[in-house]
This record gives C-alpha cells, sequence and structure tokens, in this order.
C-alpha cells in the first residue's frame, strides 16, 4: 500500500475526528447539564462558519486581509458570536422546557437546527450555494518521497487537540467546570450549594457552541467550502459519537468522534465503489455498539430516579 | 359525571361544520389570484377564533364526539362532494389525492409517535420505501396491483423493524438517532444506486385493479371526469380503512398499553408490560401505513425521484402530526389540510415551507404542546356502542 | 402452605461508589403486615426497588414463594404476583382512573392485537368486567370517585391519586403488596382514613402479604404486625412496634448518635 495513499487518509481521518469531537463534547456537555439533546448543535456549527465567513468579507471590504491576522479575528469573532447565540438559545427554549419530556426538547432543538439552516438559505445572499472558504493558512508543506507534510493541516490538527484539552482543563481544574460538573451529578443539591444554576447553563451551551463554531471554521478551513446545510449530517455524526462514547462523557464524546471519523475512512478505504457507503457503514457500526453497549463506551451518567 | 347521565348532543352541529367545510373547501380550490386565496384564509382565520370564544366550537366537538359514525361519514360524503365537484379539474383532483395520501402516512406516524411515543424521523424516506417497491414491481413483475400496495407496506414495515431492535432497549433518543441516520442516507443511497434509477428516479406504472386502469378518463354517458376520480375513491377507502384500524387499536387494550410505555417505561415494566412489544407493534404498523401510502403515491404520480425523501420532508410530516395534536386522528386530518394545501394555494409559502412549519412546531410545542386538535380521554365509546351496555 | 413468603438472603446494593444496601437478611410472613422504617437513605426504597427488578442486585439472593427470583425482570417479579406503588405518586397522569387502575391488571388483560381490534364484542365484555372491578375497588376507599372513572388523575388531590395508585397494585390480586410511603402529602385525618382502608382490604383479601414503608410512626403502631428497622442499608433492629420502638440503637439512628 502506497505510505504516502495512507498518511492522507491519516490526515484526512484525524481532522475529521477532530470536527466530529468538538461538536460531541458539545452534545455530551448540554446532555450532561441539562439531560437535553440539542440536535440544532450541528447547524451553529454552520452558523459558525457562516459567521466567520462574513466578518472575513467585511474585513476584506475594509482591505484588512493578512491572513493570519484575518484567521485568528475571524476564528474569534466566530466562537464569541455562536457562543452568545447558545446562551440565548439556552435561556429562551431550553430552560422552561425543563419540566417538559426530554423527547420534546430534542424535537424543539431539531426544529431550531431546520430554522438556523433555512434561514441561511432563504436570507443569507445566494445562500442556497456552497460557498468557497478561503485558505487563510499558508500553504507551506514539506515533501519526504510520497508523504507530504503541510502546515495547515497540522497547524489545525495542534489547535483543535489544544481546544479540546483547554475544555478538559475548564472542566477538570476551574471552579467553573467543578459548577458543571455538579450540576450535572445533582441539580437540586448544587443549587442548595449556592451554585447558580442557570449561569451555568449558560455558560455550559455558550462553551459548547462556541466549540462548535470552531470546529466549523476548521471546516471550513480544510474543506476550503461551506453551505447550508453542512451541519444536519455533521451534527447527527457529532450525536451518535457522543452516544457511542457515552452522554456525560467528555472523553467519550472524544473518543466517539474519532472512532466514527475512522470507521469512515476504513469504510471509504473498503467500499471503494460508492463514497457513500461509508457512511451507512459508520452509522451501522455505530449504532450497533450502542445495541451492544447502551450506556457507550466509556458509560453515560445515571439519570433516573426511582 | 357518569358515562350515560349526560344527553348525547345532537348531530347538527358537526353536520353543518361539515357542510360550511365543504363550501369553503370548493372556494379554495377553486380560487386562482393570490389575494383571494389570502382573503379566504385571513377570513377563515378570524371566523375560527371568533368561534373559539364564542364556545360554537366546543358545542361542535361534543356533537361530532356524540356521534362518530353519522360524523365520519358526512365527512366521507364532503370529500367525495369536492371531488366530483371539480370533476374535470386534474389539478385540483391531484391535490386532494395527495393530501389524502399524507393523512394516511401521518396516521402511521401518529401512532408511533403518539401513541407509544416512538420518535420516527424518517417518515419520509419509510414512504419512499414504498414507492420504490411499488415501481420496481410494476414495472417489473406482473404482481397484482392490490398485492403490490400491501408489499410496499410490508416492505417499510420490514425496515423499520431491522433498524428498530437495535436500539429497542435503549432510551429514547436512540430510536431517533437510528431514524435520523436512516433518512439523511436513504436519499443518498438511493441517488448513486442506478438500478433503482439513481437521482432521475424511476418511473412507476399506473394503478390497475380488476382490469380498470386508473390511467383512463372515466366516461359514464355523458359524464366525464378526470381519471384522478377513481385514485381517490381508492386513497379514501385505504384511509378509511386505516382510520378505522388506528381507532379501534386507540380504543382498545392496546392503546391503553401504549400509552403506559409511551408516559412511564419503569411503571408500565413494574406492572408486567414489554416495552419492547408495544415500540415495534406501533413502529411497525405506522411504517405499514407510511409503506402503502407511499406505494400507492407512486402509482397516482407515475414517477418517483429521491427528491421528494429527504429528512426535511420527514420533518414536515412530524409537523403535521404534532400540529395535529399527538394522538388525535382527527387533529391528524385537520393539520395534514394545513400543512399540505395552504402553501400549494398560497404559492408564495411555498419556499418557505420548511422554516414556517419548523417555526410553528416550536411555537406548538412551546405554547400549546396538545396540538390544535387535543387527543380526547379515552372513553371506550368504541366498545360501548358495539355492546349492549 | 409455607410460613415465609419473601425471603431474603445476605442482600446488597452498590452504587459505584454508595453502600445503598449491606448484607440484608429479612422474611416476610405470609398474611402478616411489615412495617419497613428508618431514616431517608437507609435504603428502603432501594430495597423496594431491588425486590421489583428495577435495580439489580449487587450480592445475594431473593426468593419469592420459595423460588428464586434474584434478578428477575420487573415483568416477571409482577407476574410471580408483587405489586407496589411508588414514593413519588407515579400514576399516569394524562389518563383517567379507570385507564390507571385496568394498567394494574395487565396480565389478566388478553393483550393480543387481533384480539382488540377484531373481536370487539368480546373486548367490550371484557372491558366491562374490569369496568366494574375497578368500580367495586375505588369504592372502598372513595364512593366519590368511583363515579369519575372517566375523568383524568392529573387534577385530583393527592390523597385521592394515592388510593388509586394502591387500587391499581390491588387489582391483579397479587400475593404481596410493596406500599412505599403510601401516606405523604396527607393530613393526619386523610392518612387515618387510609390506613382504615388499608386494614379494611386486607380482611377482606384471603391471602394478602404487605409491606409498607412509612415515617409516620402512629401509622406503623396502628397498622403493622411487626416491623424491621434499616439503618445505612444495614437491619438494626426486628421485633413488633413496640419492640423496636424502645430499642437504644433505633432511638439512635433516627435522634443521631450523642
Amino acid at each position: 500500500m502506497d505510505i504516502g495513499l495512507i498518511a492522507q487518509h491519516t490526515v484526512n481521518g484525524l481532522m475529521l475526528g477532530l470536527i466530529y469531537s468538538l461538536v460531541a463534547v458539545g452534545f455530551t456537555l448540554f446532555f450532561g447539564v441539562l439531560n437535553v439533546i440539542k440536535f440544532s448543535h450541528g447547524d451553529m456549527l454552520t452558523w459558525g462558519v457562516f459567521t466567520a465567513f462574513s466578518v472575513y468579507l467585511g474585513l476584506a471590504l475594509v482591505g484588512l486581509t493578512s491572513p493570519s491576522f484575518t484567521l485568528v479575528v475571524v476564528a474569534l469573532i466566530a466562537m464569541a458570536a455562536i457562543g452568545f447565540l447558545g446562551a440565548v438559545i439556552a435561556k429562551v427554549l431550553i430552560i422552561p422546557l425543563k419540566g417538559a419530556p426530554p423527547l420534546n426538547t430534542l424535537l424543539i432543538t431539531l426544529m431550531l437546527g431546520t430554522v438556523l439552516r433555512e434561514s441561511i438559505r432563504l436570507f443569507y445572499p445566494d445562500g442556497a450555494n456552497p460557498k468557497h472558504f478561503p485558505a487563510l493558512l499558508p500553504d507551506w508543506s514539506h515533501s519526504w518521497g510520497h508523504f507530504t507534510l503541510r502546515f495547515d493541516n497540522t497547524a489545525m490538527l495542534i489547535v483543535g487537540i489544544l481546544m479540546i484539552i483547554l475544555v478538559q482543563i475548564i472542566i477538570k481544574r476551574t471552579k467553573l467546570g467543578m459548577a458543571i460538573r455538579a450540576v450535572s451529578q445533582d441539580e437540586e443539591t448544587a443549587r442548595i450549594m449556592g451554585i447558580n444554576f442557570n449561569m451555568v447553563v449558560y455558560v455550559t451551551f455558550a462553551i459548547g457552541s462556541g466549540l462548535a463554531a470552531f470546529a466549523g471554521v476548521i471546516y471550513g478551513l480544510y474543506y476550503n467550502e461551506l453551505s447550508f446545510n453542512m451541519g444536519l449530517l455533521l451534527g447527527a455524526i457529532g450525536f451518535s459519537a457522543a452516544a457511542v462514547g457515552g452522554f456525560g462523557n467528555i472523553y467519550g464524546a472524544i473518543v466517539g468522534g474519532f472512532l466514527f471519523a475512522l470507521l469512515q475512512t476504513v469504510g471509504a478505504a473498503a467500499l471503494p465503489f460508492a463514497s457513500a457507503y461509508k457512511d451507512v457503514f459508520a452509522f451501522g457500526v455505530v449504532i450497533v455498539l450502542i445495541a451492544i453497549k447502551p450506556t457507550g463506551l466509556l458509560g453515560e451518567k445515571e439519570t433516573e430516579r426511582v | 359525571m357518569s358515562e350515560s347521565s349526560r344527553k348525547r348532543s345532537s348531530f347538527l352541529p358537526s353536520l353543518l361544520a361539515v357542510l360550511a367545510g365543504v363550501v369553503y373547501m370548493v372556494f379554495f380550490l377553486a380560487g386562482e389570484s393570490q389575494m383571494v386565496i389570502f382573503g379566504l384564509l385571513l377570513g377563515a382565520g378570524l371566523v375560527v377564533t371568533a368561534f373559539k370564544y364564542l364556545r360554537v366550537l366546543d358545542v361542535v366537538g361534543e356533537s361530532a364526539k356524540d356521534n362518530q359514525r353519522a360524523f365520519s361519514i358526512a365527512v366521507v360524503m364532503g370529500v367525495l362532494a369536492v371531488s366530483l365537484y371539480f370533476y374535470d379539474d386534474p389539478f385540483v383532483l391531484f391535490l386532494v389525492g395527495t393530501v389524502l395520501v399524507y393523512v394516511l402516512t401521518c396516521l402511521g406516524l401518529n401512532i408511533q409517535f403518539g401513541f407509544v411515543g416512538v420518535l420516527n424521523f424518517a417518515g419520509a424516506s419509510f414512504f419512499g420505501v414504498g414507492c420504490y417497491t411499488a415501481a420496481v414491481l410494476t414495472k417489473n413483475t406482473a404482481v397484482p396491483h392490490l398485492v403490490i400496495i400491501f408489499l410496499g407496506g410490508l416492505m417499510a414495515a420490514l425496515l423499520g423493524f431491522l433498524i428498530l431492535i437495535p436500539v429497542l432497549k435503549t432510551r429514547g433518543h436512540y430510536a431517533a438517532l437510528v431514524t435520523i441516520a436512516f433518512a439523511l442516507l436513504f436519499k443518498t443511497f438511493l441517488e448513486v444506486n442506478d438500478t433503482l434509477g439513481g437521482p432521475q428516479g424511476l418511473k412507476c406504472g399506473a394503478l390497475n385493479l380488476f382490469g380498470w386502469d386508473f390511467n383512463r378518463d372515466i366516461v359514464i354517458g355523458s359524464f366525464e371526469g378526470c381519471f384522478y376520480l377513481g385514485y381517490i375513491a381508492v386513497i379514501l377507502l385505504l384511509l378509511i380503512l386505516g382510520f378505522i384500524m388506528a381507532r379501534r387499536m386507540e380504543d382498545s387494550w392496546v392503546g391503553l398499553n401504549m400509552d403506559a410505555v409511551r408516559l412511564d417505561e419503569t411503571v408500565s415494566a413494574c406492572f408486567g408490560q414489554s416495552i419492547p412489544r408495544w415500540k415495534i407493534t406501533a413502529f411497525t404498523i405506522g411504517n405499514f401505513y407510511c409503506g402503502v401510502a407511499g406505494a400507492f403515491y407512486a402509482m397516482m404520480l407515475g414517477y418517483i425521484a429521491p427528491t421528494n425523501f429527504t429528512f426535511g420532508d420527514s420533518l414536515i410530516l412530524l409537523s403535521i402530526v404534532i400540529l395535529g395534536g399527538l394522538g388525535s386522528m382527527w387533529g391528524t386530518v385537520v393539520a395534514t389540510i394545513i400543512v399540505i394545501l395552504i402553501p400549494e394555494k398560497f404559492q408564495v409559502l411555498q419556499e418557505y415551507r420548511f422554516l414556517l412549519f419548523s417555526a410553528l412546531v416550536i411555537a406548538i410545542l412551546l405554547f400549546r404542546p396538545q396540538g390544535l386538535l387535543p387527543r380526547p380521554l379515552r372513553s371506550y365509546i368504541t366498545l360501548k356502542s358495539s355492546s349492549n351496555r | 402452605m409455607q410460613n415465609v413468603l419473601l425471603s431474603i438472603s445476605k442482600l446488597g446494593k452498590n452504587f459505584g461508589g454508595v453502600t445503598a444496601l449491606v448484607d440484608l437478611d429479612l422474611d416476610v410472613a405470609r398474611n402478616r403486615i411489615l412495617g419497613l422504617i428508618g431514616p431517608n437513605g437507609s435504603g428502603k426504597t432501594t430495597f423496594f426497588n431491588v425486590v421489583t427488578g428495577i435495580y439489580p442486585t449487587t450480592s445475594g439472593k431473593v426468593a419469592f414463594e420459595g423460588e428464586d427470583i434474584t434478578n428477575f425482570s420487573p415483568q416477571k417479579v409482577y407476574r410471580a404476583g408483587v405489586a407496589r406503588t411508588f414514593q413519588r405518586s407515579r400514576l399516569f397522569l394524562p389518563l383517567s382512573i379507570m385507564d390507571n387502575i385496568t394498567l394494574g391488571d395487565h396480565s389478566q388483560l388478553n393483550n393480543g392485537l387481533f384480539f382488540n381490534l377484531f373481536r370487539r364484542r368480546a373486548l367490550a365484555a371484557q372491558y366491562r368486567e374490569i369496568r366494574d372491578k375497578s368500580r367495586d375497588l375505588i369504592t372502598i376507599f372513595d364512593p366519590d370517585l368511583a363515579d369519575r372513572l372517566f375523568e383524568p388523575v392529573v387534577n385530583l388531590p393527592m390523597i385521592s391519586r394515592r388510593r388509586i395508585e394502591i387500587c391499581r397494585a390491588l387489582i391483579s390480586n397479587p400475593k404481596l403488596l410493596l406500599l412505599d410511603e403510601p401516606s405523604a402529602g396527607m393530613t393526619h385525618e386523610e392518612t387515618f382514613r387510609l390506613i382504615d382502608d388499608i386494614l379494611h382490604i386486607k380482611d377482606k383479601i384471603e391471602d394478602l402479604t404487605v409491606i409498607i414503608i412509612e415515617h409516620e410512626m402512629s401509622v406503623m403502631e396502628r397498622i403493622t404486625d411487626y416491623c424491621a428497622v434499616l439503618n445505612f442499608g444495614q437491619k438494626i433492629c426486628e421485633g413488633t412496634y413496640r419492640e423496636i420502638a424502645s430499642d437504644e440503637e433505633v432511638q439512635q439512628a433516627y435522634l443521631g448518635v450523642d
């Protein structure tokens, strides 16, 4: 087998795994804190990359075109904006529905996702057509024989992993993270201990949504493309990655994300006749895994009080 | 309030309501200009709101509830009347047929979500399974068409059964995941599969029952009716059958057990319910409805393509079920008319359908989760009338 | 006929790091009312949940009528003849009183699809039978409710809901009835009436054994034949109410250690 090809597949798989993990972490955080499946999460990714793209266009209009500077600004603004949007959604839709049956919340957020998606298609200029996301990272590369190491992919991978590690640190080592974990375990007790429940929820949603926006920017940089419905499949994949890893478990989300990417890559390599089947394969395996271990590979949090 | 102490209310109010509905429908379907349509919609909205506050709707509701059989017959007559009025208008008749097809489909989804609480995000895909079954069988085999319609339902039911099995013992969101994945992948699967026509789709043979070719116009003496009338008659029959079965299921121990499973799985288990049994039963039966509707629709339309079976289409179907009222069958009927008919006539809405109806569902779930026509309490009324009290 | 209906041996239950039940030994005599007492968190409801199969055991055995039912599914435990109520009243709120009570009798109803769809006459007969059965049962507790069989439960006050929940448990003629704080949310007077009703039922039904969890000591004194006291998942005392009430360890458990 061609080393270069394997390397290419590996890099591809890692990038996808990173993106999926970022989305899956959001899903798992939301479930941990509120027992909700926020199905509009994939579309937050779309809004993230569209925000970044719009800011980029705006900057270009003003004459600011230095790519690395633009990239940082664009990414930060997108993350902040979508993080804020996530908190707003939590305040307006999610918390008011706390007492409702969980499937209702899943439904509402799924419909919200459609609203987000369709809004771009209908109201963004030429929204129905895919757009070209600029290559804002320098395209340095170094080749060893058949294998080419690209700077941009490496940089994205490193930053992405750092981002995940950052979230991990926030959750495990900071007071905020402790509050989030407390609320995940037992809302009532957390409240009694003086934790501002609503604020924790808003912050959690902001973090998760910001991560999605970040994942969107990475997606845009890697595939050089953005389209209004890109979040749909990504959301479904993120959801299943979080599920297979175990809802509420961050490590599970990360494992799930990379696992799904691995399955897709294996599927694409093993079934070369149609790339669509790689998704069927990946989803199929994941569903079988969920069937075998319904609480997830790394364990789901206990939710019911009898 | 004991069972038989209240006097049975008159059939007149609901009969008048049906007549009013028929007249309105005729005007609505005949309307050409967008202004007229808009005016009619606005008018209907105002009248209904006014009636709600004047308690007229309650009176009609009581009347319908106490005279269910008569009311149902009146509605069927009304549909036939409207169809016959437009006897030579293929566009309107096709629309009527489409609405009836969707009512049957959404009844199936209502059985899944409204009765047992299983969320099916792939309703359009199971519908599509029925369509493709019909297309393949009509064009390549000599299987009788009634059997094909049945097989369409069977294929959908079987496929649904297969994808639900792995997640039977898990929580609700996993069933959602499985159907979401199925919905997303179904369209892609069809597009890459040239044996099933690929992105262009397939042609499907016209319905042919007992030698009668349904694509021929109906000529009886001096009466020349559009051929869609025949299709409407058949789908109406299928719908009536499906409606009665769903109603019977609801008004029996089966419906009761499904309610228990939906409302509280733990307690249901403690009283002997087999959770997987009822989930599978409802899911399979519901998909059967979708498949039957799909198979019939393919024959009526004559041609099918993967673009009809997207995730968005499945969401529209779910919107209908939620808008009408979970577990409410008449609610599904009303909601289907609203969601399918209005954008067809009021063209400006077509482009905004997904956006509009998703927002509507959000509003409903927030402010009126029981839907337009909330499901009435089980009163075993069909059992009481079929016995000597 | 065996004297011991339910036999618990060395029952243990852990949730991760939390120990809910430790080495529990208990024999429940047939036709008696056993009271289960203990401070909050002592494992009483967990005990019910393990016996009824909602939680798997970590260790130990549960035997019912001599048969080992350890780790049976809740459905199988129910079919063996065990029915229960829940600490937080868990009725099917949107459904009617009749629906709720009927759901307790699952094993007696013909639930086959064909029967329900096509044999409507026979179904109607079965419906009438169980309607009358439900009506008779609820009349014992509250004749007023019997006239409102088809009203939704969600609108009813707590005492009515508790009664309906007990009817739901009783309609299947269980051999063992587990009552989890049936008087929670009731006034003294309502509690008194409820206990009257339970004793009345116990007299009418031949073969009925009851285990009741309660915090109201006056209830325990009135209704129980004997009691067992749990603390931190362990049984610390067993005997008649008088005996356990005067036990030092029990008093300490409830009032705290000096």
